[in-house]
């Protein structure tokens, strides 16, 4: 068992280079390939969550690796999963399952497309799982190259420059951070944990980085931003947004589904467990700027969502808006504020997901996303008497994604709201006007859609394949299990989040 | 005393191994007529030399530091490194002036002779200890220079190049042997030891010192390229033949980094005035050299001009390591070097097939190049985003070596400056990289001259840079034990 960290990070490599064994021409044996080495990577997450000690706080210690790697710097290949990482690994495992399905229609150079989609998957589990500070800046800067290219070669008109913009948004962010990163590595105690992210936890600093400036304090402060910057415009929080409407509307149906799925999450994934923890006390002092920016996030997401006519841009800022309450919660750091974070990271990444997946298989029938085309005529219209079917899954899913309760996204937003309201009581009247904007772009949005009578062209579009239909449903069986059962998740991430807050209890 | 000098001269083989290879390539040169059949001799008698230079140079690894020849000149690892590098460099060149077009047939044995006596001066400069030693390296190593530039002789941006370089190269020399003859005057010594001990003792705020050490930084700024002294270099290496370029970028890079180590190192130890101000000149050189060097590349469609200025920019970032060079600078500098060296290679390489085919350098016949040569493109590609500083390539080693050298002695700021700066150079980067992967190729225009020896070079260069991106303990280790004769 104590590989299976291993396993789940090394599995798609493998895959990668079996399909790079295969001819490119044998497009079937490749998609098989992806299709099944994702599979066993779902299997070795199930497998882990499965053995997950729900008691133990910290990192499983069954699954703890630690091998060295530089000497000379200390650094380790050292991986481990908690009850934080825990939720998102299965989600990674779960949607590139999903996506290598959702792209067997993809025709333009085969072998690559899925090659850089399983290198993305090694990538994403190695940034949940790396316990060290180096490795987990390599995996979190590797995973750039394949998104790059997915984006870039396989995405819509504008491919090439949303494919830069998030390049070069990301990059920014993250060498602030390497910055930090060093900087914590000089005010390591005992140089053997220099890089070691659970040593730098608890917010101590020795002696000499805090003579370099002056006070602790100042050295909190100053790192903690270069911290708060590679991470939020990872999020993405409002004022770093703006290269996600980009990347989500030009990327490949599946790419957006990874994309807001789960690489979002590495953002907040980040705040919990490298800026929160190890800078406690900045984190405490300026929690209030986190939620005020998590608030406007909610707010600017939200009615930009309205404005949209295109229906990918609008699920793509509902995607800035729904990552804007894990801000909030995060900034409760209250019991169920933070619980309400990490499960909303879980659920919006099921949600999201199913909505970028339906205006994939639209997408994929009409070859435009108009909701209103620019000319002012309708884009859709009538599908819910055409397609039935789909109008049920598309349904499921916007009604998760609105936070219905019943469904899973109502539970995490209730418990951020819960959570927040104790210490940001007028925050969180604020936010709550989000929801209800929440469910007006997308009700309108459905109303458009969906509502009056099929056009000819509409009529023409066949309703969802077998295919199409498996990789819903375990979506769908999710959002609702999870909405009207959330234990299954909220017991695994229970003990680690407790901890963190009482961590973070200690500084406030 | 002879027997001094003879002892003094086993230390110095690899440098008269040098010097034998550049003579017996003369002498081929003259002797044989000038056919296919010569050239091949002379390309294996030149790759012998400097693999016989190369592990010499190795075998010295293991001595002790020490000056020989009066002290004139030292032999210690760090020197030994880097000309470990430099010898690296001149290999790899020398495969892509056999493949490039861009040097007639007639004149490829002589670029070897050159660069091989070009390699000489950026050797003895590497490890010079006092004035005399090092102003004859920057003329050797210059001198030859101006006759590179220029070998493209019925090109006329080629001799435009030479001749700029020439002035330019003429103007710095004389302002920088000035410099020297002031030092001379106030210390009355031309050793290096000398002058350490005169600096030493120096107190308050001498004028004329700190002056005359600001001529004799232009002569090596010069050389390095750094601002304000860089404005040759983007016209020198567009006119240049592309191996040139590539050899340009590389070995005297690499000597003058070396010498400016060693000054910044040796003569600077102390705290006084003097070093202040000499380290915040460098410390705001590099600044402003990764900055104006991103920022001109940017618009940049010729690729050669566009790598120059890229080159200007990294050279910013090792001056950083030059600032730190009594922490982890000295083992950064020596990654970033060796790296640097691989990663001008590959993209040199592939720029002199472009230059093949189409006789031009410019962006835009870059484009599909990933889908009709997909080892080339992959190779391009990887020595783009390892320029840029990306994980996990050896490129990003080589900068967080660096940057985490400058967080340790808490220069902030010039971390800070060098992080946006990687950022602007991802721009450009990315804009190369893009045409050739996203945009379609005109035609199916396959590069003629691109032949299998072809592959497995620049396959050959392209492994250590995805080897040293993940297993660069051993080499780290290896240069974090150099050492730097000081005495």
């Amino acid at each position: 068992m104590s590989g299976l960290l291993n396993w789940i990070l090394w599995t798609p490599v493998i895959g990668i280079l079996a399909i790079l064994l295969i001819p490119s021409k044998n497009k079937m044996a490749i998609r098989y390939t992806a299709l099944a080495t994702t599979a066993v990577t779902f299997v070795w997450t199930i497998l882990l969550y499965c053995n997950f000690d729900t008691s133990v706080a910290g990192m499983q210690p069954d699954f703890l690796v630690k091998v060295p790697w530089i000497g000379d710097f200390n650094i380790f290949y050292s991986l481990g999963v908690d009850g934080i990482s825990m939720p998102m690994t299965i989600l990674t495992g779960l949607l590139f399952f999903i996506c290598i399905l959702s792209s067997w229609t993809v025709e333009k150079n085969v072998k690559a497309y899925f090659a850089l989609l399983l290198m993305l998957q090694s990538t994403v589990f190695g940034v949940f799982f790396a316990l060290d500070f180096f490795l987990f800046y390599v995996y979190w800067e590797v995973m750039l190259l394949p998104m790059f290219f997915l984006i870039g070669i396989w995405g819509g008109e504008n491919r090439e420059y949303a494919a830069v913009k998030f390049f070069l948004y990301t990059f920014f962010g993250s060498i602030i951070m390497l910055i930090g990163i060093i900087a914590l590595y000089y005010s390591a105690e005992n140089p053997v944990d220099a890089f070691n992210i659970l040593a730098h936890q608890g917010g101590k600093f020795t002696d000499k980085t805090v003579m370099l400036f002056g006070s602790e304090w100042a050295f909190n402060k100053l790192f903690f931003w270069a911290m708060f910057l590679g991470f939020a415009i990872k999020v993405p929080v409002f004022p770093f947004h703006t290269w996600l409407p980009h990347a989500h509307v030009q990327a490949p149906t599946a790419v957006s589904v990874i994309l807001a799925g789960v690489l979002l999450k590495m953002g907040t994934y980040g705040f919990l467990r490298i800026a929160f923890p190890i800078f406690p006390a900045a984190a405490v002092e300026y929690s209030t700027i986190i939620a005020v920016l998590g608030v406007i996030s909610v707010l600017y997401g939200a009615f930009c969502a309205m404005a949209q006519s295109d229906v990918k841009k609008l699920v793509a800022y509902s995607s800035v808006s729904h990552m804007g309450f894990v801000m909030m919660g995060m900034a409760a750091m209250t019991t169920q504020g933070m619980n309400g974070a990490v499960l909303q990271m879980f659920n919006h990444g099921t949600s999201t997901a199913m909505m970028f997946l339906m205006i994939g298989v639209i997408y994929e029938r009409s070859h435009h996303r108009w909701i209103v085309r620019p000319d002012g005529s309708k884009g859709y219209g009538g599908l819910a008497k055409h397609m039935p079917t789909y109008t049920t899954i598309f349904i499921i899913g916007m009604f998760a994604s609105l936070g219905l309760p019943g469904l899973s996204g109502f539970i995490s937003e209730a418990l951020i709201f819960l959570g927040i309201y104790e210490r940001f009581t007028t925050i969180t009247v604020i936010a709550v006007m989000g929801l209800l904007i929440g469910a007006a772009y997308l009700l309108w949005m459905y109303k458009r859609m969906f509502f009056g009578e099929p056009s000819e062209e509409v009529l023409s579009y066949s309703d969802m394949n077998y295919r199409e239909i498996a990789y819903m449903l375990p979506l769908c069986v999710a959002v609702i299990v999870f909405g009207v059962y959330p234990s299954p998740i909220l017991n695994i991430m229970r003990a680690s989040v407790g901890k963190l807050v009482e961590l973070m209890a200690q500084f406030q | 005393m002879t027997i001094n000098l003879l002892t003094n001269l086993s230390f110095y083989i690899p440098e008269m191994i040098a010097i034998v290879t550049m003579c017996s390539l003369l002498f081929m040169e003259t002797a044989y007529a000038n056919n296919e059949r010569r050239r091949t001799f002379v390309y294996v008698t030149g790759f012998i030399g400097m693999l016989l230079c190369l592990f010499s140079l190795y075998k010295n690894l293991g001595i002790d530091s020490q000056g020989i020849f009066a002290n004139a000149v030292v032999i210690d690892s760090f020197s030994t490194m880097m000309k470990m590098t430099m010898v690296i460099g001149t290999l790899g060149t020398f495969y892509i002036s056999h493949k490039s077009i861009d040097i007639y047939d007639e004149l490829k044995s002589e670029y070897l002779i050159m660069a091989v006596g070009v390699l000489v001066g950026g050797m003895l400069l590497a490890s010079s200890n006092n004035m005399l030693t090092l102003y004859l390296g920057v003329e050797t190593l210059s001198i030859l220079s101006y006759v590179m530039t220029s070998l493209k002789r019925r090109d006329h941006l080629s001799s435009e190049a030479g001749i700029k370089y020439a002035l330019y190269g003429g103007v710095t020399a004389g302002i920088m042997l000035f410099g020297m003859s002031h030092l001379y005057g106030l210390f009355g010594s031309i050793q290096f030891p000398d002058i350490i001990a005169g600096i030493k003792a120096l107190e308050g705020f001498n004028i004329a010192v700190i002056l005359s050490l600001l001529m004799f930084f232009v002569g090596i700024g010069y050389k390095i390229a750094c601002f304000p002294f860089h404005m040759w270099s983007p016209d020198v290496y567009q006119g240049s033949p592309v191996p040139v370029t590539a050899f340009f970028s590389i070995v005297p890079k690499i000597a003058g980094i070396a010498v400016v180590a060693r000054v910044t190192y040796s003569f600077f130890g102390t705290e006084n005035m003097t070093t202040q101000v000499w380290n915040s000149m460098i410390a705001v050189i590099a600044a402003l050299t990764m900055t104006v060097g991103n920022l001109s590349a940017l618009n940049q469609k010729s690729v050669k001009r566009m790598l120059a200025f890229s080159s200007i920019g990294h050279v910013g970032l090792i001056l950083i390591g030059v600032l730190t060079f009594g922490g982890k600078g000295m083992s950064s500098i020596l990654f970033y070097t060796l790296i640097y060296t691989f990663m001008t290679l590959v993209a040199f390489f592939v720029t002199t097939m472009i230059v093949n085919r189409t006789g031009s350098d410019d962006a835009i016949y870059f484009r599909g190049l990933a889908k009709t040569h997909p080892i080339l493109g992959v190779s391009m590609l990887i020595a783009l985003f390892s320029l840029a500083g990306l994980p996990p390539f050896g490129g990003f080693i080589a900068k967080f070596n660096i940057i985490s050298s400058a967080v340790g002695q808490g220069l902030y700021t010039l971390s800070v400056i060098a992080a946006i700066n990687s950022v602007i150079s991802l721009v450009y980067y990315l804009k190369l990289a893009r045409t050739m992967v996203f945009d379609d190729a005109d035609g199916e225009a396959k590069i003629e001259s691109y032949s299998l020896a072809s592959r497995v070079y620049v396959i050959g260069m392209v492994i250590p840079i995805i080897f040293l991106g993940l297993f660069w303990n051993n080499i780290y280790h290896l240069y974090s034990s150099a050492k730097i004769y000081l005495n």
